[in-house]
């Protein structure tokens, strides 16, 4: 019997954070563009901390076609969205006389273009991805996606959210399906059906909110809002459940080369990460608030000591400082604040989710790996564009 | 690679050689100028220390993954740090980067990208928006300024409240012999809506849909009732010429494709306002010219001094100065001297003594219209501010001269 490859983590809080922050700065000092070097080094970070059978993932992408690939999208994309904009605006207002619906509009006008951008951000990701040395790919097929997607949304849509497992499986098996390791072809199992009970607790949640809602309405107590607020935190903990088992079920029904997948993730480990790492978050932020207010004090001290004398016990002595110190603070307070809840949430909640997903994976009857072989590499000449783009909202 | 007192020179390592997924145990033995690999089959690679290449942003702290220069599969993972740290020390080009690739692409694209992005913003949207601005139905219009009015109310107030509107019946009915004495029903595609709201900022501007917003600081800054009334007619030329639906519109092309570009980095919002202000400097300084001249006529004809426009603007920068910073490189500011030149050459082609537009009990109602009445014709300054506002600043502080920007305050 073959020993199951167990996946071990390499990444460590400390690294990630220097490396987030650095790359952070850097991009802010460049109005955003260093933004493809720090995309490209914090994967390759992430990748290489990933180690199935003690084997590091590698990210081989390059900054620079990232960066072409944003150039070759904003080419294409300007137009669409500068015009289609300015036109849904108009036609909104023409027929509808409010704003609303134009963003509505305006939001499935793009869907369409989020879709391919996403399926070719995944087909760009996973031929920049080795490990053991050979090449991931996703076969060329983005067209059939698009429509997919386009469908299990509006079916998604109009059964209030209830099919949204079924479009999760499908669109998942979509890729999957195309998805290459060097010479082999995964392949997603299961059924439509699969992954509607990791969603159980979401339903139970949601359920519970709106019965107690419904009941409170109905009989006019105040008490039914206590079932309403339970179904409401049921719903919080469901949704960890629901990311951890849907992770698990799609994963073990994933086959490659004879191999196959086994993952226990837990969802009450992902909460515990969550609650910890915003605590840790929160109590770092607060720290370097007080800290810069100190120095600013400091500083205000030694430039002129009666500012401390006379105390800021009145809110108009703060209007008197002069108006260029206060925009300074300001706009560097404004990117600070962003700037390190950014890279604090790497470092405490993207960084240890990522572990916590990589430990609990195991390959079985992973004999037939061994005799993969490499593919071509994908050229690929917009990397990931669209999806840099476009606001997919996906940090990695 | 030197010194033999530096411990082993062997260490075992993985080695891929990036044709299959098998994972080669190798011995790794290292020389001065070289790292030779022994493979399961017996056979040798030989690595000279110039052509080893460490991939950078690893995870592993202490061990390090190999590559061979111009080689792009094959790699050697390398846990050992003792070896890992002799070959840090001795490989001369570990961590050299691979020369960038396709510069001419780059450099093309990326022209490319500028030029679409200029000939949208600068060229297509625009003229799209005049042609769109004219066939917007008036409920259409009416509906995005109402949105807009909202959204400013909002943002201004205090404390979560929005801006109050003055609706002081007298100071109404003032307004209203105002707007009957300009004249100007003829011109409009729809009924104007005049607000007057409760604000220190000196400060007036008109939204689509026919909706002109007056601010308090204005009507307390005015010398007399004749520059309100030259500032109405401002802003209603601004409706006749459909100013800010033609502004929304581009707006809403605009701001959706500079979006695209700084992307969602915390800048990028500052990068947006300022890039936007820039294009919207480029259109207003016409509209505003385009709005003068409109109000040089209507005042001309209700038998009102044009000069009074002038006059208003000129108080305005002598008593607050150029508009300092920042600003002054995207308000109509530096247009200032031209306007009120214009106003000026207006007032000499009417030529006469005009009587004012307001008696002075109706004056002192207008004056008095959100409740806190100041001194007719009392120097600005010398206005004392109101109770409810302890903490207001002086409108020098924040006042953009007369709608530098004004028609844009939906942004
Ligand atoms: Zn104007």
């Amino acid at each position: 019997m073959f020993h199951p490859l167990r996946t071990d983590y390499a990444g460590r809080s400390g690294p990630m954070f220097r490396l987030a922050l650095k790359t952070s700065l850097l991009t802010v000092l460049t109005l955003g563009f260093y933004r493809f070097w720090m995309k490209t080094r914090m994967r390759r970070y992430y990748w290489s901390a990933i180690r199935p059978g003690g084997h590091p993932l590698e990210f081989v992408g390059r900054p620079t076609e990232m960066l072409t690939g944003f150039l070759t999208a904003v080419v294409f994309l300007a137009f669409y969205i500068g015009i289609v904009n300015l036109l849904l605006m108009f036609v909104s207002f023409s027929l509808f006389e409010g704003q609303g619906q134009a963003y509505v509009v305006s939001l499935i006008g793009i869907m369409p273009l989020i879709f391919f951008a996403q399926y070719r951000a995944r087909r760009y990701i996973l031929a920049r991805t080795r490990w053991r040395g050979i090449r991931f790919g996703l076969e060329p097929g983005v067209k059939g996606f698009v429509w997919r997607s386009a469908l299990w949304w509006g079916l998604t849509g109009l059964t209030a959210g209830i099919l949204y497992p079924a479009q999760v499986w499908a669109l998942e098996k979509y890729r999957t399906d195309r998805t290459w390791y060097g010479d082999a072809k995964f392949e997603q199992g299961g059924t439509w059906r699969s992954l509607f009970g990791a969603m159980k607790h979401v339903y139970l949640g949601l359920g519970l909110v709106v019965f107690g809602s419904l009941a409170e309405a109905i009989f006019e107590d105040p008490i039914w809002l206590v079932a309403a607020a339970m179904g409401a935190a049921w719903t919080g903990l469901g949704w960890a459940y629901w990311k951890a088992n849907r992770f698990k079920r799609l994963t073990e029904q994933k086959t490659v080369a004879g191999a196959g997948f086994r993952c226990h993730p837990r969802p009450g480990k992902l909460v515990g990460i969550y609650l910890l790492g915003s605590l840790i978050i929160g109590a770092i932020l607060t720290a370097l608030l007080v800290l810069s207010g100190i120095v600013i004090g400091v500083l205000a001290a030694m430039v002129d000591p009666a500012v401390v004398e006379a105390g800021v016990d009145d809110i108009a002595d703060l209007a008197q400082l002069p108006a260029w110190l206060a925009v300074i603070v300001g706009v560097v307070g404004y990117f600070a604040v962003f700037l390190f809840w950014g890279v604090l949430r790497e470092a405490f909640i993207t960084l240890p989710v990522a572990r916590h997903f990589a430990e609990t994976t195991e390959i079985v009857n992973g004999e037939g790996l061994a005799a993969v072989r490499q593919r071509a590499r994908d050229e690929f000449v917009e990397a990931e564009g669209f999806a840099d783009a476009l606001p997919l909202g996906d940090g990695i | 690679m030197s010194a033999a007192s530096q411990g082993p020179l062997e260490a075992w390592a993985d080695y891929f050689d990036g044709e299959t997924a098998r994972v080669q145990r190798v011995l790794l033995t290292l020389a001065p100028d070289r790292l030779t690999i022994a493979r399961p089959d017996g056979s040798r690679l030989d690595w000279m220390a110039e052509d080893l290449r460490a991939l950078a942003d690893q995870a592993e702290p202490g061990g390090l993954v190999l590559a061979l220069a111009g080689d792009p599969v094959q790699r050697l993972v390398i846990a050992d740090s003792h070896i890992a740290g002799l070959l840090r020390k001795n490989a001369p080009q570990l961590t050299r980067r691979p020369p960038v690739e396709n510069k001419g692409r780059i450099l093309g694209w990326g022209l490319g990208a500028v030029a679409s992005v200029a000939l949208i913003i600068f060229v297509l949207v625009p003229i799209m928006a005049n042609q769109l601005a004219a066939y917007l139905p008036p409920g259409g219009e009416k509906a995005l300024g109402d949105a807009t009015f909202e959204q400013i109310r909002a943002a201004m107030g205090e404390d979560l409240m929005p801006v109050e509107a003055c609706e002081a019946e007298p100071g109404r009915a003032a307004l209203d012999t105002m707007l009957a004495r300009l004249d100007v029903a003829d011109d409009l595609p729809y009924p104007l809506t005049l607000t007057v709201l409760d604000h220190e900022l000196v400060n007036a501007f008109a939204l689509p849909g026919g909706r002109i917003v007056i601010f308090r600081g204005l009507i307390d800054e005015a010398k007399n009732p004749d520059e309100v009334a030259a500032v109405l007619a401002h802003e209603i030329g601004h409706v006749v010429n459909r100013d800010p639906t033609r502004d929304a519109l581009r707006l809403a092309g605009s701001v959706g494709v500079l979006g695209l570009i700084f992307g969602d980095f915390a800048g990028g919002t500052v990068v947006l306002f300022l890039a936007n202000q820039v294009i919207n400097a480029k259109y207003s300084q016409a509209a505003e010219t385009g709005a003068d001249d409109y109000a040089h006529a209507v005042l001309t004809g209700a038998d009102l001094p044009p000069a009074a426009l002038g006059s208003f603007f000129e108080r305005l920068r002598d008593e607050h100065g150029d508009a300092e910073g920042i600003n002054a490189h995207f308000s109509t500011h530096p247009q200032m001297t031209a306007r009120i030149e214009a106003a000026l050459a207006a007032q000499a082609r009417l030529g006469h003594e005009t009587t004012p537009v307001l008696g002075d009990g109706d004056w002192a109602a207008l004056r008095a219209i959100c409740g806190t009445p100041a001194e007719p014709g009392a120097e600005a300054g010398d206005v004392d501010e109101p109770a409810e506002h302890p903490t207001s600043v002086r409108p020098a502080d924040e006042a953009a001269p007369i709608d530098g920007g004004g028609r844009h305050a939906g942004d």
